[in-house]
């Protein structure tokens, strides 16, 4: 717990730095900072992921792990999922995609990511916040020991961020922050 | 100060206590430059095709950077932004295209909001029991403080097969007298008329969002699905490409130009209507 209370802290804090009494446009410098902070939280998301879905992780430490993964989103995110058999998007609340992942009949799993992203531009949406799209893409393998069965595939994740500007109060002094949140995830299957 | 040292310290430490399994940590899967060549996201075909980010897509280029939209990078880029596979774009068209759109004295660039570029999302809908198919056209349009996409259209086989005016002979009337008597003769018109759509003027064209929304609203639409997302751009002068996913092994794959046509006056108006009439 320490451990996620120490990185909110700091990531806090630096955005708070950086965006101390900046107008509400975003310039590249910033947007630069804004990413860094944006990509924090899709690396927390993916180490979540994979230890969600390993085998080796307890049912307890499961559980708590996917309460810390909630926290990355907003209220009401939502996974969008389809496989190269199926176009139709299957939809599921955050909280039961990872239930689903952690139930997934294998013996080992192993989820690992690619070493590339991509970051969109930020746009701003009616209600004044900025929306941007992050794309990663995850390896999936799954092995069943009984059946010697092995399953693996590609997933491109294209992953939806909030970013808002938000305001507290410190020692008196009111300092301005810029706060990620995720959102709905679009999960497609690759031909990779 | 020492707070921060502190908080620093507890990061790093962090890092470096975490499972080696998370983004970028060893043992990740390198990419051999397939997802690094795919366009990933309309986003990125924006900016390739403006020439607005580096060759390997690493860095985000600027109004301040030298190779900002330069001219001999967007043309490399460009030359990757079509479909190579299965829309068979003549050369020499692609060629043309590129000619006009890296023009030296009036080069033209992609604009998010400029218009002239629309999404067709292909949707299914529970209707009267039945999976059906329906198209929403997309616009993107000033709303609040920023952006919003909206439905601008939609495209449904069963509001269409429902409207059919007759024409000439075959086109019922209220005679041109019907005021004298009061317009007792509309009691033909509306009663046990299947097409009373004869009776409204030349110009009149079915507002196919009003009963769309008329319908979801009254519960007798549900939305069941989207299988396929598309879009259209306008936006160069001249010219007409949609731009379609392509999930495919290899390289050419990603957000890529699968249809191009060179318009000509009155060209513009003709494949809006085909784009909006094809279902």
């Amino acid at each position: 717990m320490k451990k996620y209370i120490s990185l909110f802290l700091f990531m806090f804090v630096a955005s708070a730095t950086i965006s101390m009494a900046q107008s509400d446009n975003i310039s590249p410098a910033r947007k630069q900072a804004i990413d860094s902070l944006a990509l924090e939280k899709v690396k927390d998301l993916s180490k979540y992921i994979s230890i969600i879905g390993s085998k080796e992780t307890q049912f307890s430490e499961a559980n708590r792990v996917m309460d810390r993964a909630e926290e990355l989103f907003a209220p009401d995110a939502e996974m969008g999922v389809s496989s190269l058999n199926r176009k139709e998007i299957a939809y599921y609340k955050v909280r039961r995609y990872f239930e689903r992942l952690m139930a997934l009949n294998y013996d080992r799993v192993n989820i690992t990511w690619y070493d590339i992203h991509y970051i969109s531009d930020l746009e701003r949406q009616p209600d004044g916040r900025y929306v941007g799209v992050i794309t990663v893409y995850q390896r999936f393998e799954g092995t069943s020991l009984e059946s010697g069965l092995n399953y693996r595939d590609t997933t491109k994740k294209d992953i939806t961020i909030y970013v808002e500007k938000k305001q507290t109060q410190i020692a008196g002094r009111t300092i301005e922050f810029w706060d990620v949140m995720l959102g709905d995830i679009r999960v497609t299957e690759t031909s990779a | 100060m020492r707070k921060l040292a502190v908080i620093i310290i507890l990061f790093i430490t962090s890092i470096e206590l975490a499972p080696g399994q998370g983004l970028y940590s060893p043992g990740s899967p390198q990419d051999d430059g397939r997802f690094a060549a795919s366009t990933k996201q309309v986003n990125q075909f924006f900016r390739r095709f403006n020439g607005e980010e580096s060759a390997d897509g690493t860095k985000r280029y600027y109004e301040d950077d030298s190779n900002y939209r330069n001219r001999e990078l967007r043309g490399k880029f460009i030359s990757i932004l079509f479909d190579n596979e299965t829309s068979g774009i003549q050369n020499n068209l692609k060629t043309e295209f590129m000619k006009d759109v890296l023009s030296e004295p009036l080069p033209q660039y992609l604009a998010f909001h400029r218009g002239e570029w629309f999404a067709e999302v292909a949707t299914t809908f529970i209707y009267k029991g039945k999976r059906e198919n329906v198209t929403l056209f997309m616009k993107l349009q000033p709303e609040g403080l920023g952006y919003e996409w909206v439905v601008d259209r939609v495209s449904f086989a069963p509001f269409k097969n429902l409207f059919k005016k007759p024409q000439g002979d075959q086109k019922s009337f209220l005679h041109p007298m019907s005021h004298e008597i009061g317009f007792m003769n509309l009691r033909k018109a509306f009663q046990d008329n299947k097409l009373p759509e004869a009776y409204t003027p030349k110009e009149y064209e079915p507002d196919y969002l009003t009963l769309f929304l008329y319908e979801v609203k009254n519960g007798n639409l549900k939305f069941d699905n989207i299988s396929d997302v598309k879009f259209h751009f306008f936006q160069i002068n001249d010219w007409y490409f949609e731009l379609n996913q392509f999930n495919r092994p290899g390289f050419n794959t990603g957000w890529l130009i699968s249809n191009l046509i060179k318009l000509k006056p009155g060209d513009k108006e003709v494949v809006q209507k085909f784009i909006y009439d094809q279902n």
